[in-house]
């Protein structure tokens, strides 16, 4: 005799067996996927690449400050509040953030024609640890009731890494003439 | 108690395949390998034999508490055999990684709370309390399974840890197992013992674990492939790489000294 609590126990297993099930095709494609494409896609990972405007952050890298062993005290450099307005404020910190794990991602890429590139992507990725730093530091000055633009020297660094990671990026690609360098350009 | 002629059939047909992958699990030495596994069928085998005695010779009643405290020693093992492969996936080196053990902690945790929850919901038709709890029982171990394979596999591809051909296959084979067992037990916990529904629910039962210990047989029995060997040059890498490790150590001792 079916009971409620037998109606009951049949909606659980239905919404358990929904979800075991789920949860198994889900991972059993994502790992077919992976062993058919064990670089990545390109359209996928020129997708995962976010707009960030590239003048903006050519100019804070450029900035005097930015810059390794420069002494700082007699060139003008650029104020926090104008670094923080260029980037976009915290929604393009978060991009830059995102972007940097994509740039590792398309090195990796390179690795199916170049395994040599393993090196570059290792340097990246030690780069995208650097990013994440400054990053975190930039962040913990938020949490702290400080403005974010207090924090202008970790965001002025990661920056200036982010930038030089682009850059190595795009010259990987030029040197070793991939045929996604023109796509690549544009969303760089 | 009289056996039927179906019910022999798979008695007959289920002592055989164990015997066969036991033979097979210590001729193409998997026993050191997959311990739980191997004691897993072993018991199986036991358990067919004294089952088979105590049906022919004891009560109905003798029956019951031999056959229930065979599922308690089955389901004992099943957990060690899920331990076994979780081991063999997730610490092939012999340590953890930290966060995956936090991770599978969680997840065993969680599985035995919903799988406890899945048991206690259906509210049989009359039963003796042994019945009961075999039927509860049963539908918690095959719950329980259900979820610890899903989690580890949801695991290991987070992690990206390859899963050895062998032990992917004793793997399949116990989650499809329990997949079809969560169903079936789940018809046993709301019908009457007995009846036609409720014996070919457990036909059908028997007949996916024959089809899975035949599997078992089969992929056992084959050879793993053998592991890709690491290219000189990366091999070259490595040894560089331990000697760096090795230089960089031996100057922070230095140091602390």
């Amino acid at each position: 005799m079916m009971t409620i609590r037998n109606l009951d126990f049949f909606g659980f297993l239905f919404v358990f067996l929904a979800s075991i099930l789920g949860i198994g095709t889900y991972y059993y494609l994502r790992n077919r996927q992976r062993e058919l494409y064990p670089y990545g896609k390109w359209e996928e990972l020129l997708k995962r690449l976010a707009p960030l405007d590239h003048q903006n952050l050519e100019r804070i890298a450029a900035d005097p400050a930015a810059q390794p062993d420069q002494d700082i005290h007699w060139v003008e450099t650029m104020r926090p509040e104008d670094i923080w307005r260029l980037l976009g404020g915290m929604r393009g910190i978060e991009i830059m953030e995102r972007n940097c794990s994509v740039l590792v991602d398309l090195v990796f890429y390179v690795q199916q024609w170049y395994p040599e590139a393993l090196l570059i992507a290792e340097q990246l990725r030690l780069n995208a640890r650097e990013v994440e730093w400054h990053i975190g530091r930039l962040k913990a000055t938020a949490k702290s009731g400080r403005p974010p633009a207090a924090a202008a020297e970790y965001l002025q660094q990661a920056v200036a890494i982010y930038y030089q990671m682009t850059r190595e990026v795009l010259a990987l690609y030029e040197q070793a003439n991939l045929p996604g360098l023109a796509d690549l350009q544009r969303a760089l | 108690m009289h056996l039927s002629g179906a019910v022999f059939a798979f008695w007959a047909a289920g002592l055989t395949a164990h015997i066969l992958l036991l033979f097979v699990l210590l001729t193409r030495h998997h026993a050191s390998t997959f311990p739980a596994f191997t004691t897993l069928i072993a018991a199986n085998v036991l358990n067919s034999i004294v089952l088979y005695e105590v049906a022919l010779h004891g009560s109905n009643h003798t029956y019951f508490v031999a056959y229930f405290a065979f599922a308690v020693l089955d389901l004992v093992l099943q957990l060690s055999v899920t331990y076994e492969l979780a081991r063999h996936v997730f610490c092939p080196t012999g340590t953890w990684a930290r966060d995956i053990r936090k991770g599978f902690l969680i997840l065993v945790l969680a599985s035995l709370a919903v799988a406890f929850a899945l048991a206690c919901l259906p509210s049989p038709p009359e039963k003796t309390v042994l019945g009961m709890l075999l039927d509860r029982g049963n539908l918690f171990s095959s719950a329980l399974q259900c979820e610890l394979f899903v989690g580890m596999v949801a695991f290991s591809s987070t992690a990206n840890l390859p899963w050895k051909t062998h032990v992917a296959r004793i793997a399949q084979g116990l989650g499809f197992y329990s997949l079809v067992g969560l169903l079936t037990e789940a018809g046993h916990n709301i019908l009457t013992r007995n009846t036609t529904s409720f014996e070919s629910l457990t036909y059908l039962r028997m007949s996916t674990y024959l089809f899975c210990a035949s599997y078992w047989i089969v992929m056992l029995w084959l050879p793993a492939p053998a592991p890709q060997e690491l290219p000189e040059a990366a091999q070259r890498q490595l040894f560089t790489l331990q000697r760096r490790v090795e230089y960089d150590l031996r100057k922070l001792r230095a140091l602390k000294r």
